[in-house]
């Protein structure tokens, strides 16, 4: 007589510590996941191993070097990260970048969409055993790499914008360098796509697999792909527009079951919309100044050309190098769509030329938070694919 | 719909909570009693003319110079009317208590122990206060503004009877 009780598996409940440094952690995060055999009951990240206080060390920091803490934050998206330091200054000061910075910004800001998305989407495909996406990723990435050097002169931590526009104006080559990116880059995402959107191991391993409400992702603060996954059209640059994102066409993708491969088909859909960005911005960039000191002389230097040939401008250039800007007493708040999500900067000011408090609304902090959530009553080896796919940082989480 | 309405209904229902409220660049900023505080976020997320559903962050300021020493910052944001408002909550000092918004908020949590953490603010009924950025043995709040940038902690002494140590001069 066969009896099913004697063949089941008595499971024990244990803790397993993963991390902090494990590969599939992308960084230091350390889950302590509490077991049942091998069915997940509790997951508790534990964050903190890389925390260096940039908060802090920001407040003595004029506000031009703190500048070069933000896109440490973030070492995978730095020209985005720096866009929303530098706008939470202007609003501070009241200043506008005149349009041709502007475009540029937004350009450099959706290359380093794109390239953080694929390393995204490199790291994710090993954690779960496609091996060919890295390397077909980190290809496309470092021509995107290729491009941000030509403009800024680094590759990760461009630092190039000021109060008020850019550092310098864009090289010659950088228009026609773009011009052949987006010329291959289109392609270059069927080919991703071939190798994984209906691939049955790919499908399996992510298809139902850390579904998350939109209802509970919103009381959790998600923002970015892992949101819009669960349904939620949330994105800063169609609510809030900023630095132009008003006059370009583009979609925001939102996925339907909010599981890890809606977040994949999101991030890939966000590619192709920011190279459509890039496209219309390429095409349209402005003739004329790269900083609007002419409009507000006291907060933003003269150009390298007017510093060099007029007495007004070498002793603004001279006084701007010195004493650093001094924005008026007050507060100031403003969010950017980050790869990751809403980033958002508050900024105290009490006069002087060094911010009194700067605090980050980190995108992949609240991300993370939610991971219990995400992975109750999966396997073990689900909760590498659910980590992959929310997509944190570790120097943003821990700051 | 502009935020100013949301501040107009805020302002009509609610009118002794608030202690301040204007209008900062574009922003709302509303002073409320700290007392009111819970009560208030409960209100700003189930009216059904306002629906802020996301508490999308919390974090202090500290001003030495004044009497009431901390200002903690909620920040609400509601995504189907796109409202923001910042409520903030001042206090004396930094052991009295405030209540915890984790009931109404999930995202609560983990920005309350990251306040407790930076500026030693204690959050009445929260499920698991405890230290999330520097480590547990860690002295100090850091973002206070009378903590030292470069503050180190001292080397531990090492003792006799530990476990492991050996006098050299012994051997």
């Amino acid at each position: 007589m066969f009896d099913y009780k004697d063949y089941l598996v008595e499971t024990d409940k244990f803790a397993l510590n993963i991390g902090p440094s494990h590969p599939a952690t992308h960084g230091v995060l350390r889950v302590l996941v509490k077991l049942d055999g091998e069915t997940i009951v509790h997951a508790e990240p534990i964050i903190g191993y890389l925390h260096t206080s940039m908060e802090k060390y920001a407040e003595y920091k004029t506000y031009h070097q703190a500048e070069t803490i933000t896109d440490r934050m973030d070492y995978v998206a730095g020209a985005s990260n720096n866009l929303g330091y530098i706008l939470a200054v202007e609003k501070l000061c009241g200043v506008k970048a005149p349009k041709r910075a502007e475009y540029v910004r937004v350009i450099l800001a959706e290359f380093t969409r794109i390239s953080s998305h694929l390393v995204w989407l490199a790291t994710h495909a090993v954690d779960l055993g496609a091996l060919t996406e890295f390397l077909y990723c980190f290809r496309e990435r470092e021509l995107i790499l290729d491009i941000i050097e030509t403009v800024t002169g680094s590759r990760m931590t461009p630092s190039f914008y000021r109060v008020g526009g850019l550092a310098m104006d864009i090289h010659n080559d950088f228009i026609e360098k773009t011009r052949s990116f987006i010329k291959i880059f289109p392609d270059k995402i069927n080919e991703y796509e071939a190798l994984l959107t209906k691939n049955k191991i790919w499908l399996e391993r992510t298809k139902n697999l850390g579904i998350i409400s939109a209802e509970s992702a919103i009381n959790f603060a998600l923002t970015g792909p892992s949101l819009r996954g669960s349904g939620v059209k949330y994105d800063v640059r169609k609510v809030n527009p900023y630095s132009s994102y008003e006059d370009f066409d583009f979609e925001v993708p939102i996925g339907d079951n909010g599981d890890t491969y809606d977040r994949y088909v999101i991030r890939i859909e966000e590619m192709r919309q920011s190279l459509k960005i890039i496209t219309q911005a390429v095409e349209n960039i402005p003739e004329g100044e790269y900083l609007s000191h002419d409009e507000y002389p006291l907060y933003v230097k003269p150009t390298k050309k007017r510093s060099l040939t007029t007495m007004e401008g070498m002793i603004f250039n001279f006084k701007y190098g010195m004493e650093g800007i001094k924005p008026p007493k007050g507060e100031a708040y403003q969010s950017i769509e980050n790869p990751r999500g809403e980033l958002g900067f508050y900024l105290v000011s009490d006069g002087s030329a060094f911010p009194y408090r700067m605090r980050v609304r980190p995108p992949s902090f609240c991300n993370i938070s939610a991971l219990n959530e995400m992975t109750k009553g999966h396997m073990v080896a689900d909760l590498i694919a659910i980590m992959g796919s929310v997509d944190i940082l570790l120097g943003e989480v821990d700051r | 719909m502009d935020v100013m309405f949301a501040l107009t209904v805020i302002k009509e229902s609610k009118p002794k909570a608030i202690v301040s409220a204007d209008n900062i660049k574009g922003d709302v900023h509303i002073q409320i009693k700290k007392e009111d505080l819970l009560e208030f976020a409960l209100f700003l997320k189930t009216d059904s003319r306002l629906e802020f559903d996301m508490l999308s962050d919390l974090f202090a300021v500290d001003y030495p110079k004044r009497a009431e020493r901390i200002e903690v910052i909620y920040n609400f944001y509601s995504i189907k009317n796109n409202f923001r408002v910042f409520i903030k909550v001042r206090s004396k000092t930094d052991e009295t208590e405030y209540p915890s918004l984790t009931p109404v908020y999930n995202s609560a949590n983990w920005f309350e122990r990251e306040a407790y953490d930076m500026f030693g603010l204690k959050f009445k009924d929260h499920p698991d206060l405890k230290r999330i950025l520097n480590p547990d043995d860690w002295d100090g709040h850091p973002l206070l503004k009378d903590y030292p940038l470069r503050k180190r902690p001292e080397p531990e002494e090492i003792k006799m009877d530990d476990p492991g140590y050996i006098d050299i001069e012994k051997i």
